[in-house]
């Protein structure tokens, strides 16, 4: 197992897990979102590619109101 | 029967051809229906959202988003929360993806206390940025230089404040604010932040803005709907100003009434 932080909370996921399988892991269910590990945006299509690492900063953002 | 004069009813922003010069935001509002109603009444084509953490089980639906997406209106996504170029910048690749539009509202903030926009991190973030296909709505301060330095980078874009966000005090510098609207008449410029009240939106269209940006004014007045309709008006009445041409100022009275044929003046002598 590793520690991460997610949105400012410790997580604990297994090892070598890529975005696409953290999100499931996580059972991360809001609608419409987008992805930072270490403050740098992982769009889409690399979520497959991107691995989660000991001490990642995750940050997963939804669509909320704005001025 | 008398004839409404409409202004110019279309302008161009981002590559997009709109006719309310209203730009809208979607916070405060003391619910989600009032937001939807006061957005319907503003007839704004144009509203910012954000993007913010949410907890994983919050829910499978974003109701607000929903709301948002049946507007069927233009989205200009935030970086509202940002304290660095690169925070901006992140910020705004993510929104990209999640709001699917490359427009973006570039906000940076400087100093807590004021929410001043800092404008070394805002030019850093709005040149790359723009490098990298954004359309840029980059909030600034009423400084000249700083939107010579924006336009210098590429922004079409240039969004000075009226006064601090959420301060409702209205255009503390009309000086400023004319001084950039001379200098790039070629830019879409909007008065974004600081609008209390409509004679302050009007005021900004009278100077020859392109539009406004508001929030805070219409989601906390008494009646936000009948708030947003007021500011409809104002801004539609202060463009029309503008076309109409407002008159010079004069340093003395002149009398409006013809002096010709004035009653009870005789000459003696």
């Amino acid at each position: 197992m590793i520690k991460v932080s997610v949105n400012g909370e410790v997580k604990e996921l297994e090892e070598n897990l890529n975005v696409d399988q953290m999100i499931e892991a996580l059972e991360y269910k809001v609608k419409g979102f987008a992805v930072a590990v270490n403050t740098t945006f992982v769009p889409i299509a690399k979520y497959d590619k991107t691995i989660i690492k000991e001490g990642d900063t995750i940050d997963i953002l939804a669509p909320v109101q704005g001025g | 029967m008398t004839k409404h004069i409409e202004g110019n009813n279309t302008w161009q922003i981002g590559g997009k051809t709109l006719s309310s010069r209203l730009l809208i935001g979607s916070a405060l509002y003391p619910s989600p229906a009032n937001m939807e109603d006061a957005i319907r009444i503003s007839g704004a084509q144009i509203v910012t959202v954000s993007l913010r953490r949410q907890a994983a089980g919050e829910g499978k639906g974003n109701p607000f988003w929903d709301i948002i997406k049946s507007l069927g209106i233009e989205v200009l996504p935030n970086t509202a929360g940002s304290h660095s170029a690169k925070e901006a910048i992140t910020t705004a690749q993510m929104a990209r993806e999640v709001f699917g539009t490359n427009w973006v509202k570039l906000e940076v903030i400087g100093d807590q206390y004021n929410l001043q926009p800092d404008p070394f991190e805002t030019v850093k973030a709005a040149e790359v940025l723009v490098k990298e296909g954004f359309e840029v709505f980059p909030y600034t301060t009423d400084d000249l230089v700083v939107a010579k330095r924006l336009a210098d980078v590429g922004c079409k874009i240039i969004m000075p404040w009226g006064s601090m966000i959420g301060s409702g005090k209205g255009l503390m510098n009309p000086d400023n604010l004319m001084a950039i609207r001379k200098q790039f008449p070629e830019l879409q410029l909007v008065v974004d932040a600081g609008i209390g009240k409509p004679s302050h939106a009007a005021q900004a269209m009278e100077l020859g803005y392109d539009g406004v940006l508001l929030n805070s004014a219409i989601a906390l007045a008494q009646d936000p709907v009948k708030m947003a309709d007021a500011f409809r008006l104002a801004v539609e009445a202060g463009r029309l100003g503008y076309e109409a041409g407002v008159m010079k100022e004069r340093e003395f009275a002149s009398p409006s009434t013809p002096t010709v044929g004035t009653p009870f003046w005789h000459q003696f002598n």
